[in-house]
């Protein structure tokens, strides 16, 4: 399967009367995008604003990041089985808008949202704090219950974000990339002596507002499967949780799959990169058992040599994630972790809820216990009302002169466990 | 002693006697029985965990009979 990325380049976002992209600037059309909103009877009203890389803004509580992308070639469309109908994605082109993005905020739905903070020290924390972002904030219908406003913001996140995408349908992207996975058959003829890589994705899939959708299929009610990984490009996977806001995958994390991405930069070189097997991590334990039974199953019959895991989400998913290690290396078949560690705000706890001596290659992406502290911004996007309430903050946190003294946990991406984040030894 | 959803994480901390739990949101009981139904799989539990308790273990011992 073999998909083009192109990109385009945003270099300005301007709220306006109608929207476009012209040399490089977006210009937005409030009244357009507020009517799209709007079209879900749960949600009562939205405001539409933008924030920038090193204005002294904070965005909170930050439900989900989005990048605009439109399929211009091939089957499909962005976000299938959720916005676009359901057919295979992955395949032809697609335009990517690089340097944005959209952003759904507003009150809280679950305790776990996060804060995007646009200059200062938490920006040196966040990924997202590099993007310009359009920020949706959104407001829900009286007595609406929690998981029916986060569906709502979800979808209205996701419509706009196809909305802006579409305006790049006729642009020339300043960049292309081609990303291709043969078949195990062709790829074995292809690269006969490189050692054979897969990626064993895991998606959040607690439920109770922390869930991850996969061609609209609700992820704790899938088997483990397969899916090559430019579907992941198309928007094949889609965030629907309110996990803790550092180590989530926002639903761009997923479009930009860091770690499908860095395994096609050494595919044909290093390794031969068979694709990513997709597992869940549910709150029965028969169903921690039979998926990693199951992702175990699919290393050994595609024949690798070796896997990348990664985690989404801490505590009980650790045994998701030893389970997955302990039952892949007894196959004979190499791993290598990549999750973040809650080892205290001194560092000296345990780092995960679970551990094997069969986990012995592992690749923090930091320590979400530290505790930073962000200073005042003059504008908030959002509320501030929540900040004590969310993952890592205290009755505390929130001073009286706006600064937040928190744990990085509170900031969306900051120890992003597929390598999104910005922390490294590097 | 631990009753626990996620036993390979009691295994882990060293937990000497440990009772398997229905889910982690819910490990005492479960919202899609109806009330009476649940309240038998509770009381099954918790008998099963006194039971434990009475048992002589001499290593870690996971209740899943």
């Amino acid at each position: 399967m073999k998909l083009e990325l192109g990109f385009i380049k945003i270099e300005d976002v301007v709220l306006g009367s109608e929207s476009k992209i012209v040399d490089g600037v977006l210009t937005v059309d409030c009244e357009a995008v507020k009517k799209l909103v709007l079209e879900n009877d749960k949600i009562k009203d939205v405001q539409i604003d933008v924030a920038k890389p090193g204005e002294s803004t904070r965005i909170t509580p930050v439900k989900d990041v989005i990048q605009p992308r439109v399929k211009v070639e091939g089957p499909g469309g962005i976000f299938p089985g959720v916005i676009a109908p359901v057919d295979t994605v992955g395949s032809g082109k697609t335009y990517a808008l690089e340097g944005m993005a959209v952003v759904t905020a507003g009150k809280i739905v679950g305790f776990q949202e996060g804060i995007i903070d646009m200059s200062g020290e938490g920006a040196k924390y966040c990924p997202f704090s590099k993007l310009i972002n359009l920020v949706l904030v959104i407001e829900p219908i009286e007595g609406l219950k929690q998981h029916d406003y986060e569906e709502a913001v979800r979808i209205a996140g996701l419509k706009v974000a196809c909305y802006i995408g579409e305006l790049a349908r006729t642009l020339t992207p300043y960049r292309t990339k081609a990303y291709e996975t043969p078949t195990l058959t062709e790829g074995l003829k292809l690269y006969p002596d490189l050692p054979r890589v897969a990626y064993v994705k895991m998606l959040q899939s607690q439920g109770l507002l922390h869930d991850t959708y996969v061609y609209g299929v609700d992820a704790k009610k899938t088997l483990s499967t397969f899916i090559y990984p430019t579907e992941l490009f198309d928007g094949a996977i889609l965030s629907g949780n309110c996990v803790s806001a550092c180590d989530k995958n926002p639903t761009i994390v997923h479009e930009n799959d860091p770690v499908s991405t860095e395994l096609f930069e050494q595919h044909g070189k290093t390794i031969n990169f068979v694709g990513v097997i997709i597992t869940n991590e549910n709150v029965y334990l028969a169903d921690k058992k039979r998926s990693s039974d199951w992702s175990a199953k699919m290393a050994e019959y595609f024949g690798v040599d070796a896997v990348v895991i990664t985690e989404e989400g801490f505590g009980n998913p650790d045994t998701d994630l030893m389970m997955n290690c302990t039952k892949i290396e007894a196959k004979g078949i190499k791993t290598v972790l990549v999750t973040d560690e809650y080892c205290g705000q001194d560092g000296k706890s345990q780092s995960l809820a679970d551990s094997n001596p069969a986990a012995d290659a592992c690749v923090t992406a930091g320590n979400a216990n530290q505790v930073v502290v962000l200073p005042a911004m003059d504008k908030v996007i959002g509320t501030l009302d929540y900040v004590n309430k969310i993952a890592g903050g205290n009755e505390n946190s929130l001073r009286p002169d706006g600064s937040i003294e928190a744990e990085i946990q509170v900031i969306t991406g900051a120890t992003s466990e597929v390598g999104y984040g910005l922390l490294s030894a590097r | 002693m631990h009753v626990c959803t996620v036993t390979p994480i009691s295994l882990t901390v060293g937990a000497n006697r440990i009772v398997p739990a229905i889910a982690i949101p819910h490990p005492l009981g479960n919202p899609a029985l109806d009330p009476a139904d649940e309240k038998k799989l509770r009381r099954k539990i918790v008998e099963k965990a006194l039971a434990a308790l009475c048992t002589e273990v001499d290593d870690q011992t996971v209740f899943d009979k």
